[in-house]
């Protein structure tokens, strides 16, 4: 736990340095588009995700906002809101072994592709 | 493994049965590489067996429904009638599910987070409560939607039990000395609604027109009712400067 | 699930102070009231206390849990405002008796 802990708040996992942070950042974009909705679509669909996996036990709440915040106050600092959930979760997940760093940049790949195709 | 994605934030076009066509509510029209990590978090979550795609979309479907209008519903029923107030401090629950609200919703037992011990803190004008969780952000997501940001930061969790009445002034409520302030650090499995005084100017109003002015800032506590006031202020977010030492967790970081 | 409980030992309007126990890897009992002295505003519900549960100890006894309620002069040195208060969550092991 204390090695994987350490990386854990080291450095954003290499996808996710890839991620567009600032020019996607939902607080950035929607007022370009006249949307005033505070929270992005996707965010009931991550609040799922996070009530899944707190019953499951595989990350319980109490644990997860700890690291939220404190990656939050560190290096993830420039992330707020739905966004610092999503991207929190995902370092946890790498860090702690439970997805890879290829199954997932692969997969953002294939659901980019996916979506852009519809 | 597709996964399905409501964009609700925006209407397709198409005729209500009212001979009107109302036009698109504005999108975003790009993809933004956060909602591709969602939605590919979510796949490779389910495909490792971390959940099912059928729990997934059940809390979907919860968390796509719940918002702070039942909590409205239930403060402006509270107001107009004095039974029905006794039986939201007495049988919380039970009181919900008078108008709607199920807190066994979606699992039959509640979800991880909310439980289902609800407890409604009623103000006096000699009380005013005001709700915080320091440990992560517990909140009644069932009577009020989803926290808003401001309440998640560890900049209102820390400061709110220590300077209540400085972080409520920042949040434009200054009240006076003889007034108690009763900060609730909700810690543990109950969840926290405040019941606001009725104010004044309000005499004959039907539920609907109250319920409008019951807005979720007023229930947690960091604003009060009054005539007129039918929206929450929206908050710049202000990051924390210093990092914040976890109460109760263990002293030196994992 | 086990059924067994342990007694309460607390009521309502009864004066408690909080332990100050060694930390679990996580605790729900917060820093700010270790040592502070309140009153017992309400009891809650009877249930494994929180530490219990993040071992996943089911057969460990369930306790009841009470609202405890403080004065803020109490809980912060220098507080101004006489009658401000705040109360928390606490499960029966972590409070003793206070005295007077």
């Amino acid at each position: 736990m204390t090695a994987s802990a350490a990386s854990l708040d080291d450095a954003p996992a290499p996808v996710l340095q890839e991620l567009r942070a600032d020019e996607h950042a939902w607080a950035n974009i929607a007022p370009r588009y006249g949307v005033t909705n505070p929270e992005p679509p996707w965010k009931v669909s991550l609040t799922a995700t996070l009530e899944c996996l707190s019953a499951g036990e595989t990350l319980p709440s109490l644990e997860r906002r700890h690291i939220e915040d404190r990656l939050g106050e560190t290096i993830f600092r420039d992330l707020s809101g739905a966004e610092l959930q999503l991207v929190t979760l995902a370092q946890i997940l790498l860090k702690r072994g439970v997805l890879s760093e290829q199954d997932l940049a692969e997969r953002l790949r294939a659901v980019r592709a996916r979506l852009e195709a519809e | 493994m597709s996964h399905d994605h409501d964009h609700d934030d925006h209407d397709h076009d198409h005729d209500h049965g009212d001979g009107h066509v109302h036009p698109a509510a504005p999108m975003v029209e790009e993809i933004t590489d956060f909602e591709v990590l969602e939605i590919a978090v979510c796949e490779l979550a389910i495909e490792k067996g971390l959940f099912t795609a059928e729990d997934h979309r059940r809390f979907t479907e919860w968390a796509e429904q719940i918002g702070p209008a039942a909590g409205s519903r239930l403060v402006a029923k509270a107001w107009t009638d004095p039974a029905y107030k006794a039986r939201v401090l007495s049988d919380p629950v039970g009181a919900c599910k008078e108008i709607g609200i199920d807190w066994a919703e979606p699992t039959g037992s509640g979800t991880p987070s909310d439980y289902m011990n609800l407890r409604v803190l009623e103000d006096t004008p000699t009380l005013h409560h005001v709700i915080v969780c320091t440990l992560c952000s517990c909140y009644p997501r069932p009577l009020l939607g989803h926290s808003p940001y401001w309440y998640r930061s560890p900049n209102y969790r820390r400061r709110l039990i220590r300077w209540p009445r400085q972080v409520l002034a920042e949040f434009g409520l200054v009240l006076p000395p003889e007034v108690e302030v009763r900060v609730e650090d909700s810690n543990q499995k109950c969840r926290f609604m405040v019941l606001p005084v009725r104010p004044e100017g309000t005499d004959g109003w039907t539920e609907e027109q109250l319920a409008e002015i019951v807005t979720r800032d007023t229930m947690i506590g960091v604003a009060l009712p009054r005539p007129g006031r039918t929206a929450d202020d929206v908050r710049p977010v202000h990051k924390a400067r210093r990092p914040v030492p976890h109460e109760g967790g263990a002293e030196a970081h994992p | 699930m086990s059924g067994n409980s342990v007694p309460a030992r607390f009521n309502v309007g009864d004066r408690v102070r909080v332990r100050d126990l060694p930390n679990l890897f996580y605790t729900r009992t917060q820093m700010y009231v270790r040592g502070a002295t309140g009153v017992v505003a309400e009891r809650t519900y009877e249930d494994l206390i929180p530490e219990d549960e993040a071992w996943n100890r089911d057969g460990a006894p369930r306790e009841q849990f009470y609202i405890v309620r403080f004065r803020q002069k109490d809980l912060w040195s220098g507080y101004p405002f006489e009658t401000d208060t705040l109360q928390t969550e606490l499960p029966d092991r972590w409070l003793e008796p206070a005295g007077g």
